[in-house]
């Protein structure tokens, strides 16, 4: 979702470009929890009937899965939208003549050429995002999600041992990262192109 | 004033400077010139600190520049150095750049740094720029700014590492015109350059060095007439064809 | 669609939800970003350091900022709402632990986690500024903290103004989860007025308005400002 988003905000279609760039605005400006608050409680008033009935019938913990798996989805490929849409950007504006004056079409150009490369230049920032995924799905355990975090807060709250149940959680954490970041090094290796500096990414705000 | 005695440096496994000795005599003015990476800026930044090296000794009026015992910044204060790029400070005035130092270092009071920074910009003719920002001065302008800079500290010696290299060519001549007057006023310079001109006008001895040493080192008259060593005169052959 | 939701309820409660909630909100965020960027380019010039007797610094900065950085925010919140009356008991040598408020367990834990990732934004600033800047005040015979202050840092600042402040956006929305440990900034209060009046929609849709409103217009100011630095350099 999030790479068409991206895509789509640099089609030349004005109106186009500008609905995405309003739809990123919007899930970029609204905190995390908030989003998930949206998604738990206030969606399933707004739909229709049988739909809204459907969603707040749904046992746990499903109730709070799909909420937070939809909300995480929407946010992340908001953010990777942007990605994509800058290391579109980024590609020297001669690739995209190259490819028309070759005959391809627009959505050619894109699928065969600028695609291709935006994917090799943002994959760095890419496994940033990946990473603040993984962070992000603690902030589920507001809507009653018994993720990571959440089961440790859990586990303080019944023996009182603090310390330990989020050191624990601290520890898988770390290794998670670990582990993401050099799997991600291993992609990056093997699909990288000889030769090409890739856009220096700006440095990374966030989390 | 200065002592150079044995000097050698090395960055990593590749030897930068081999053994270099000199001497810079008070009121002195020495030209050290040579072709890229020869290093003669090596050389001059080792004078006052700014590049570590590893053998030898440097001697400034007495002071050892490589004995951890000295003080390093306040010997860099009586040291005056001009840079390629000028280095002003992009974010003060030309008048904060000549009096950062003075009350920051020698613990002048901020008029006397003003009185003072006022009198060199005259004596380099930009008086009128006084409050305004590099960015908005020429190259040439720039360039004499720094050299006021430097002499705001009244230092007793002053180096120049390729003063004129990063300047458009009808620039040159204002900012050699300023250090053709500090010679002649007798302040001690080392100056690393490809202005030959500029030696032969104010030069008392000339220094020439490739890969890393001292190839030749002598007053000038025997340096442009007489050099001893081919490579000397491979360089100056090139050279005075412009 | 929107039959059956009261709205009033937003009116009636904007006194408190303001003066309380975006108070708390405003006021940590500032706490946070003005201790986060100390902080940060204290950790920015520890990681920076050349010389080899200050290596243990370099590392430790380092190891700091990538922990910091591995983290969910939700846990460092945990950690620091339970570990700093510990901390604070043991330095004054009380037996109990003290009491901190929520308030202000907020403002360590976010200072200390935002830290980090200013650290990296002064990082690339300080790096970004010219060594022969840090010559020319070398030259005149100032010492490192002085080139350092007056030379290096204020451009470095400058350099990264934009992205500083963007960070500070990223601060403001993430106070909000503050909610873990029941303080009342600004969704915290939304969420005790919807649940006091059952009016969960409508307060909850009114914060969310809320945040995009603040957060899309200092995006925007940063934007402009960003525009305009470009040109000035």
């Amino acid at each position: 979702m999030g790479a068409v988003v991206g895509t789509l905000r640099t089609a030349p279609q004005r109106w186009l470009a500008r609905a995405c760039a309003a739809y990123v605005e919007l899930f970029r400006n609204i905190p995390l929890l908030v989003q998930m608050f949206l998604w738990f409680f206030v969606l399933p008033e707004l739909l229709p009937e049988r739909l809204g009935d459907a969603m707040k019938q749904m046992p746990p913990p499903w109730s709070s899965y799909v909420p937070a798996v939809l909300c995480l989805g929407i946010y992340m490929s908001v953010r990777i939208a942007e990605q994509v849409r800058a290391g579109i950007q980024s590609l020297p504006r001669g690739q995209s003549l190259a490819g028309t004056a070759l005959g391809l079409t627009l959505a050619q150009t894109y699928r065969h050429v600028l695609l291709p490369m935006t994917f090799r230049i943002i994959l760095p920032p890419l496994t940033s995002e990946f990473m603040n995924t993984i962070k992000n799905s603690a902030v589920a355990l507001t809507i009653g999600l018994l993720e990571l975090t959440g089961r440790a807060r859990a586990m303080q709250e019944f023996s009182f041992q603090v310390f330990e149940a989020f050191a624990a959680a601290t520890l898988i954490y770390l290794v998670v990262n670990v582990v993401v970041v050099f799997g991600m090094r291993r992609v990056e290796r093997s699909v990288r192109v000889p030769g090409y500096i890739g856009a220096t990414a700006a440095v990374q705000t966030g989390h | 004033m200065i002592s150079i005695r044995g000097l050698s440096k090395w960055y990593g496994a590749f030897q930068v400077l081999a053994d270099c000795s000199t001497e810079v005599a008070k009121g002195e003015v020495v030209v050290v010139c040579g072709p890229s990476g020869s290093g003669k800026s090596t050389l001059i930044k080792c004078v006052n600190g700014l590049e570590p090296f590893e053998k030898g000794e440097i001697l400034v009026d007495g002071i050892s520049v490589g004995s951890p015992k000295t003080d390093l910044p306040k010997l860099r204060s009586r040291v005056g150095m001009v840079f390629q790029h000028f280095e002003l400070f992009p974010h003060m005035t030309v008048t904060q750049n000549l009096t950062l130092a003075q009350v920051k270092v020698l613990g002048r009071t901020p008029a006397a740094a003003h009185e003072k920074a006022m009198a060199l910009l005259d004596r380099v003719g930009l008086r009128a720029h006084a409050d305004k920002f590099p960015g908005n001065l020429s190259g040439g302008q720039q360039q004499r700014v720094a050299i006021a800079r430097a002499l705001c500290m009244d230092p007793i010696a002053m180096l120049f590492d390729e003063p004129t290299s990063a300047l458009d060519p009808e620039m040159i001549n204002e900012v050699l015109d300023v250090m053709v007057e500090l010679a002649q006023e007798g302040m001690t310079m080392m100056v690393v350059t490809h202005e030959m001109g500029f030696a032969r006008r104010v030069a008392h001895r000339v220094i020439f060095m490739d890969e890393g040493k001292i190839v030749e080192d002598a007053p000038k008259e025997e340096f442009f007439g007489t050099p001893r060593s081919e490579r000397a005169q491979q360089f100056l052959a090139k050279i005075l064809h412009h | 669609m929107f039959a059956g939701f009261d709205f009033d309820v937003i009116e009636r409660s904007l006194p408190y939800l303001f003066r309380e909630g975006m108070v708390f909100t405003v006021t940590l965020t500032a706490l946070a970003m003005t201790g986060g960027i100390v902080f940060g380019t204290a950790l920015a010039m520890m990681r920076l350091a050349t010389s080899a007797a200050l290596a243990p610094l370099v590392w430790l900065a380092g190891a700091y900022v990538n922990l910091m950085r591995a983290l969910p925010l939700v846990l460092v919140i945990f950690w620091f709402y339970f570990l700093v009356p510990w901390i604070g008991g043991w330095l004054i040598g009380a037996r109990q632990t003290i009491q901190v408020g929520a308030f202000w367990s907020a403002v360590i834990t976010f200072t200390m986690f935002e830290a980090a990732y200013y650290c990296e934004i002064m990082r690339a600033g300080i790096q970004s500024v010219s060594r022969g800047q840090q010559s020319a005040g070398y030259a005149l015979g100032l010492n490192y903290w002085r080139t350092m202050g007056h030379v290096v840092l204020p451009q470095a600042f400058r350099n990264m103004l934009p992205v500083l402040l963007t960070q500070t956006v990223i601060l403001f929305q993430d106070t909000s989860l503050v909610y873990v440990i029941s303080a009342t900034d600004f969704l915290g209060a939304a969420a005790k007025v919807a649940n006091r009046d059952h009016r969960l929609v409508e307060m909850y849709l009114f914060a969310a308005l809320v945040y995009l409103v603040v957060s899309y217009v200092a995006s925007r100011y940063v934007g402009r400002l960003q525009a305009r630095l470009a040109v000035i350099r």
